[in-house]
């Protein structure tokens, strides 16, 4: 491979938490508007990979971490990087969805601007984009004054996504965005996703095979066996990891007889 | 490519790599204002407090504004004023604390010696120093007053706890409320009412058993508090597993759910000694001091350690004060092992239904 | 076809005790569990029936909100109104001082200590809990006293020309702004513990949320932390005034009694009242006619206490709808 620059790419990630070693060595590239799934078994550390991405990992007391990060060549984990710099370019959806409880639906999507101080000049042309993008505004445009948690869970988490876009990110991580939605939910989640991309690069980790099948470019599949830390057993275009892995072990899991 | 797991390095956390910025400009903020302010207090012979506040605080904010700034740039100044704010504010606390219990010690520790715990002050006039007399009597009163009311007040919340976590009668919601204003009963209230049921009305005078149950309705609350949190901890399982083998419900209560909720029903029968071994005014309403032992509780005065403080500080005398301090020193020892008594055992007792969930 | 449904016999199943043991056992609760009520009943009986003398004599709202406490005059005057609202303006000084102590330390407990320094600051909070009153009134009266009326004098001076720092009297101890100090100390370890609760209760996911979006510190504290716990520390608030409204022992030894005329602000002059200090210091020598007003004062001390707490918890339980969802 040439000397490609990647939009974001990680570098020999490790992960300890306390003295117990849970990632080894993740290398992986995410370029620029592409969808990378994160596949594996509970407890591969897929999850935890995903929060070194933004530096969301560094907030658990005992986290340890070796290794780069770089966003357009740069290291997030440099010494002059301020981790908040770093969290409003790369924006983050969470599993459980998790509006504001004291914001109404307007304010949820204006929230990460009043959190980094930033002014807002345009706030309701930027409310109603980022709503729109997130496909949400339809369903709430005639009630943006009320609270988030008047919402179902899965315009919660649209209405998440949304708050993230308005920051205007380039990255979106998503942890498993719609495991406590239903199917009807996760499908206009996926459609946002597939909208998204063209203007976004967007690592998602997931459990559904269909959905990595349906959103992502490229797949990598996380193992951790028998106490191993974890690591990549295999990361390509989603095509082959799902129709001719290379690995057994790969075979074995995403044909559904483990995990 | 293989994934044996590697030991840690010592340098695993790069957000704690923080560059020479945000390094200097930390040290020198929380160095220079406190420094100078020294540097001040001393040329100046200042009253402490004054520059505490109009010097060093104002300086400190500066300093954490200018390298919150420097380090994190605008959005760093709110965040370096915060930070000041809190530990400001947040060690005061610790402050005081210190201050009360140094007090206690350094002004206690002068008064106390073997006599002064073991003797009454029997012979005290207004003239003996501190060589003759002790809390001695006051350290009785006070067990047996509260030894009453704990023999009263441990069954009957105990099972109010019970009667809320074992049953399922209507008045439960009434009487949580009723213990939660209870819990909020002034004590000086609680003694008038005895004041005002037994005492006004002639059916006893002011002696220790008035005292012992003025007490009761500010002990009650917290032993059926803690103690309904103690039973509802005990899993639902456990309870049902004795019921299923046919026993009945006061056997499996007492077979099963009591030992399990053991430490916590210890923890809060200490909690709600601790609660009340300093209480003092309803003891002054509804029960004379007296200087002499009594273990008598419905005959004569009696002497308590909170009761003996605030005589002595209401004498107001050097040697009085002293006495007061002495005596608050003992108390404050009491209370002391109380609460450390009841953290072991609350803390053991979590130890103990970890190492049995790990099974 | 007709679709009558078949009467179906509905059987109860009995959840009653069945022997006898049980029947004690389940009755020994029960009357354990009324107890609370005959108490609660019984302290409004007995001091309302032995208080309602004063409010005859004196008329309700005379006694409640009236000023003056002279026994030569016939029928002797026993207002407390002096003391009422003494006993707020210290209980309010004390919520003043403690509110931002408690806040940053549970703040600073909850989400900047790490925990081994988190679980030394909790013990702490708890010890101060844990001193009795009378103790903490000794330490007011031999410590901090003196320290108290010094800043009282400093304030004076700097800032005597605004109404409420005035001091005609020269002399700074026994204020309602020692007081309040005092009471602070007992009521920090209150607020701060309720806080440092709600706080611990907070969704996680919702701080994580506020952080990836680029929150910092202060912005999270101000625009998600706060808000979201507001209903629960004003509830903590205003169990701590209850609290403080009660508290006897504590101030009596540092406050001066003026009986006659209501301190309105004027925190640093040496006159205040305290319903409950107005008890002890009145008890010891009272006419038959000032027991009953006591009692009555009592009655007053314990409807307002009882108000506030309700109102709390009130506060507490409905302010957050979402932390049950």
């Amino acid at each position: 491979m040439m000397d490609q620059q990647f939009h974001l790419e990680s570098k020999d990630i490790n992960v300890w938490f306390g003295e117990r070693h849970v990632l080894k060595n993740v290398s992986l590239q995410f370029p620029i508007n592409q969808v990378t799934a994160l596949i594996g078994p509970s407890g591969c550390g897929k999850s935890t990979f995903i929060r070194t991405l933004n530096r969301m990992h560094e907030l658990i007391p005992s986290a340890g971490l070796a290794g780069a990060v770089l966003l357009n060549g740069e290291d997030i984990y440099g010494e002059a990087i301020d981790p908040v710099d770093v969290r409003e370019k790369i924006g983050m959806v969470f599993q459980k969805p998790n509006p504001f409880p004291t914001m109404s639906i307007k304010e949820n999507v204006l929230s990460g601007l009043k959190l980094s101080g930033r002014k807002i000049d345009n706030g309701a042309e930027l409310v109603e984009t980022s709503l729109r993008r997130a496909s949400i505004w339809n369903e709430v445009k005639d009630r943006l004054g009320e609270p988030a948690l008047s919402l179902s869970g899965g315009q919660q988490q649209r209405l998440c996504i949304a708050r993230s876009l308005a920051m205007g990110p380039d990255v979106l991580l998503m942890d498993e965005p719609c495991s406590a939605l239903d199917p009807g939910s996760t499908r206009r989640i996926e459609e946002t996703i597939l909208e998204l991309k063209d203007s976004m690069t967007i690592v998602i980790v997931t459990h559904n095979m269909q959905q990595a099948q349906r959103v992502a470019d490229q797949t990598a599949f996380f193992l951790s066996e028998d106490g191993d830390p974890g690591h990549v057993v295999e990361f390509g275009a989603t095509n082959d990891i799902f129709h001719g892995p290379i690995d057994p072990r790969t075979n074995e899991y995403v044909n559904g007889r483990f995990g | 490519m293989s994934i044996t797991p590697v030991q840690r390095p010592g340098k695993a956390a790069p957000w704690l790599n923080l560059g020479p910025r945000v390094r200097i400009s930390s040290l020198l903020a929380s160095t220079l204002p406190a420094l100078i302010s020294v540097g001040v207090l001393i040329a100046l012979q200042a009253d402490f407090m004054a520059v505490l506040i109009t010097f060093f605080l104002p300086l400190q904010l500066l300093a954490g504004a200018l390298a919150g700034f420097f380090s994190y740039g605008r959005k760093g100044i709110m965040d370096g004023l915060l930070l000041v704010t809190t530990f400001f504010f947040a060690s005061f606390v610790l402050v005081l604390l210190v201050s009360v219990i140094w007090s206690v010690v350094q002004s206690g520790f002068a008064a106390l010696s073997p006599q002064f715990i073991f003797q009454n002050n029997r012979y005290i006039t207004g003239k003996t120093g501190l060589e003759i007399g002790g809390v001695g009597h006051a350290i009785l009163g006070s067990v047996s007053i509260v030894g009453l009311t704990t023999l009263v007040a441990v069954p009957l919340g105990v099972f109010t706890a019970v009667y809320l976590t074992e049953t399922r009668d209507g008045a439960r919601g009434l009487i949580r409320t009723l213990l939660q204003a209870m819990s909020g009963l002034p004590s000086v209230v609680a003694g008038l009412f005895i004041y005002s049921m037994l005492i006004v009305s002639g059916f006893t005078t002011r002696v220790g058993i008035a005292g012992s149950l003025a007490l009761i309705p500010l002990m009650l609350p917290t032993i059926a508090r803690v103690a309904e949190e103690a039973l509802r901890l005990v899993p639902v399982e456990l309870r049902n597993g004795a019921l299923a083998l046919g026993a009945p419900s006061y056997k499996a209560f007492f077979m099963v759910t009591l030992p399990a909720a053991q430490s916590g029903i210890i923890t809060a029968v200490l909690l709600g000694v601790a609660r009340v071994i300093g209480e003092t005014a309803p003891l002054i309403l509804t029960t004379l001091i007296a200087n002499e032992t009594n273990v008598n509780l419905f005959e004569g005065g009696m002497a308590t350690l909170p009761t003996y403080i605030y005589n002595y500080i209401s004498l107001g005398d050097q040697t009085s004060l002293q006495r007061a301090w002495g005596a608050a020193l003992v108390l404050l020892l009491f209370v002391g092992v109380l609460f450390l008594l009841a953290r072991v055992v609350a803390g053991g007792g979590v130890k103990r239904s970890r190492k049995k969930k790990e099974k | 076809m007709s679709l009558q449904s078949p009467t179906i016999q509905r059987v109860k199943l009995r959840n009653k005790p069945s022997r006898t043991a049980d029947k004690v056992f389940f009755g020994v609760a029960r009357a354990a569990g009324y107890s609370s009520i005959v108490i609660v009943v019984a302290i409004l009986f007995f001091l309302s029936i032995r208080a309602w003398p004063a409010f005859e004599q004196q008329g309700i709202l005379d006694f409640t909100f009236g000023s003056g406490w002279d026994t030569t005059t016939t029928p002797p005057t026993l207002h407390i109104g002096a003391m009422l609202w003494g006993s707020f303006l210290i209980a309010g000084i004390g919520v003043a001082f403690a509110i931002p102590m408690a806040i940053s330390i549970a703040y600073f407990i909850e989400f900047l200590a790490p925990k081994s320094i988190a679980k030394t600051a909790t013990v702490i909070i708890d010890l101060l809990a844990a001193i009795p009153s009378v103790v903490i009134g000794l330490w007011g009266l031999g410590v901090f006293s003196p320290t108290g009326a010094g800043w009282a004098q400093m304030i004076n001076q700097s800032l005597g020309f605004i109404p409420i720092f005035q001091n005609e009297s020269g002399t700074f101890l026994r204020s309602p702004f020692i007081a309040g100090i005092v009471i602070a100390v007992m009521i920090v370890p209150i607020i701060a513990s309720i806080t440092r609760e709600i706080f611990s209760q907070m969704d996680k996911e919702v701080i994580n949320g506020a952080m990836a979006l680029g929150g910092t510190r202060e912005s999270i504290l101000r625009k998600v932390i706060l808000p979201t716990s507001a209903g629960g520390i004003l509830g903590g608030i205003l169990l701590a005034l209850g609290r403080a409204m009660g508290e006897t022992v504590a101030i009596f030894f540092v406050l001066n009694l003026s009986y006659d005329e209501v301190n309105w602000l004027n925190i640093l002059e040496p006159q205040g009242g305290a319903i409950a200090s107005l008890i002890l210091s009145k008890f010891g020598e009272a006419t038959n006619d000032e027991i009953s007003a006591l009692l009555a004062a009592g009655v007053v001390l314990f409807i307002f206490t009882l108000i506030i707490n309700a109102v709390a918890s009130y506060i507490v339980a409905k302010a957050q709808p979402w932390r049950k969802a």
